[in-house]
């Protein structure tokens, strides 16, 4: 990092905080800091459900992503525009009539107190580690690149964001929101334009495209369906328009942290509007951000990769006697990626003459040299796993943050990190804001004490802001790599979401379930997913759905086992 | 199956379009558009 670098990041994040404090001083009640006084209007609702939804795993680990299995995983948000058309219709007219704070006050009108408690309760499970993950995963990666301390990065994430949370509420999460989406879309395209820019004089974009094509890399859309092995496969289509819909659902119909982002709009129009314009554009973010991802992995065949992302890890091999086998293992990697680049050149000369035999010819010694590559990688890693036990071998997260700090320009290295600590504390102090205010609402002012003063629950949220942003900090210092970061993150949210929709689905459209087939049913639901979690294979995406459906079913059963005997009784 | 949504509230348009309807389908629709240009692309490089 250079000064430059320091001033671009440091400015950034010191004008966003600063502008957020500002901007949103003076809140004197609950009303204006859990719903901001409902003055949002549609732009600021779209934009802040965007930024909650785009965290900093988002920018580190989606090019990642890409540049290790493709484009496929766009397939994932095909579910989300349906459910912003679902809520837009079904949740948010029902949550506007009820004047609810929280989307779990609805279940209490519907249903009883046990259930609302049971819903709030599983989202500040998942939420609250969800929250320490947020925080941790960009600082693990920030502070093995940057030489940082783990704790001092965490430190500074989660203290930057209790502070403007605590101080403006829910207005004061939207209003820093905007100026973060801007700097890390605007951080997002420059770095795409840099890395095309990047590519040999002779590799124009669309030869770079086909290139990725050849590869493997443009895998968008994947239609097949096999019963016997497809519900493993992570994205496909039908898991994406399927299991997306029902984890969107779950997402912007039930959670908290999405909830408290439209509730505070002007009227059920801005909402709604805030609301389709993610459902618009949240496909498209996706496919630039993978994309960035794929077009990294083409620069990277006309450039020599590291034959490991993670250098700190590598460093530390260097410190052991497995250093020689490391080296040689390099040595090896360089070689091959040598008379890969002739193959790769051939490649992209056989695409401009169109000469279907020689495409075919040079992308067969491409991935052969590619295969190769993968097979020196696969003993790097296992060396590093034996010299290093501690150490993660899983490098794709490293992929986008190593390319950024080796290959870009002073001043736009600051400007991207700008870009992961924005997201970073974009969507925690989204969470914050919603674990508090579901804290207050739903559990203090419900169940311990209902005679507060105004004044009373407002200094409640904020100590309940800055506790749960404590325990936040301190999960993130003590959490462990979790396979892919942005995997762990969906994987929490999905084990939790099924059921908690289930419930949300059972109280909008099932009329005839009551309270107690419901709540026993939910916990039934649960059990299973954690079953399917523990003891199968099942995609996790396929726990939304599986979930959902197990407690609209248990609930039917239930409620009719449950009227039996009152009938019984009766008679 | 009772469905529980209320009457949609007087004056409350949404930009370009005489109901929300039109602003559903818009959504809907370019969501059909990108799944088309998506498998048309990975075709097309495949």
């Amino acid at each position: 990092m250079r000064p430059l670098d320091w001033v671009v990041l440091l400015g950034t994040l010191g004008f966003i905080v600063t502008y957020g404090v500002w901007k949103t001083r003076g809140s004197k009640d609950i009303e204006g800091y859990l719903k901001g006084d409902n003055s949002m209007k549609w732009w600021t609702i779209g934009l802040s459900i965007m930024a909650t939804q785009a965290s900093a795993i988002t920018f580190l680990s989606t090019p990642g992503q890409a540049y290790e299995d493709g484009m496929r995983f766009v397939q994932f948000y095909f579910g989300l525009p349906i459910a912003m058309v679902i809520i837009s219709v079904t949740v948010i007219p029902i949550f506007y009539r009820l004047k609810v704070y929280t989307a779990y006050e609805f279940l209490e009108n519907r249903f009883d107190l046990k259930t609302r408690s049971l819903a709030a309760f599983l989202f500040l499970v998942q939420r609250g580690l969800a929250a320490g993950i947020t925080i941790y995963a960009p600082a693990i990666i920030l502070s093995t690149m940057l030489g940082w301390s783990l704790t001092a990065t965490n430190l500074i994430i989660g203290i930057l964001v209790i502070f403007y949370t605590v101080s403006g509420g829910t207005k004061a999460v939207s209003v820093t929101q905007k100026q973060q989406m801007a700097v890390m879309m605007g951080g997002m395209i420059i770095a795409g334009i840099m890395v095309v820019s990047y590519l040999p004089a002779n590799v124009a974009f669309g030869d770079a495209v086909a290139v990725a094509g050849k590869m493997g890399k443009m895998n968008i859309v994947d239609f097949d369906w096999d019963w016997k092995t497809s519900w493993d496969d992570r994205y496909n289509f039908w898991s994406g328009i399927t299991g997306g819909l029902f984890l969107a659902l779950s997402y912007f119909g039930t959670d908290q942290s999405q909830v408290a982002r439209y509730l505070g709009g002007k009227s059920v129009g801005e909402s709604r509007l805030g609301l389709l314009f993610n459902g618009l554009l949240k496909i498209p973010m996706q496919f630039l951000i993978l994309f960035i991802g794929v077009m990294v992995f083409v620069f990277y065949q006309f450039n020599q990769p590291p034959v490991f992302f993670n250098e700190a890890a590598k460093s530390k091999v260097y410190a052991t006697a497995y250093a020689d086998e490391l080296r040689t293992l390099e040595t090896k990697y360089s070689q091959i990626f040598e008379q890969k680049q002739e193959a790769v050149q051939g490649l992209v000369t056989a695409l401009k003459t169109d000469n279907e035999q020689a495409i075919a010819t040079s992308q067969a010694q491409v991935d052969s040299h590619t295969a190769a590559g993968k097979a020196v990688r696969e003993e790097v890693k296992a060396v590093i796993k034996k010299a290093v036990p501690e150490a993660e071998t899983r490098d794709t997260d490293y992929v986008f943050i190593s390319f950024v700090m080796k290959y870009l320009p002073t001043g736009l290295v600051g400007l991207l990190l700008a870009v992961i600590f924005s997201a970073a504390m974009s969507s925690t102090a989204s969470e914050l804001n919603a674990l508090a205010s579901t804290t207050v609402v739903d559990i203090y002012k419900r169940s311990v004490k209902q005679d507060g003063s105004p004044k009373h629950y407002l200094n409640a949220s904020r100590g309940f802001t800055i506790a749960w942003g404590l325990i936040a900090i301190l999960f993130a210092t003590y959490a462990s790599l979790l396979d892919n970061l942005i995997q762990a993150v969906n994987i929490i949210g999905s084990i939790f979401y099924g059921t908690i929709l289930g419930i949300f689905l059972v109280a909008f459209y099932f009329k005839s379930i009551k309270g107690n087939a419901v709540f026993f049913a939910a916990i039934l639901a649960e059990a299973i997913v954690l079953s399917c979690y523990y003891f199968t294979d099942v995609a996790f995406l396929w726990f939304n759905v599986i979930g959902c459906v197990a407690v609209i079913v248990f609930g039917f059963i239930l409620q009719g086992l449950i009227g039996k005997k009152k009938e019984e009784l009766a008679a | 199956m009772e469905h529980p949504i209320p009457e949609e509230e007087p004056g409350l348009k949404p930009p370009f379009f005489k109901s929300w309807s039109g602003m559903y389908w818009l959504v809907l629709a370019n969501l059909g558009f990108l799944i088309l240009l998506f498998y048309i692309i990975t075709k097309y490089y495949e």
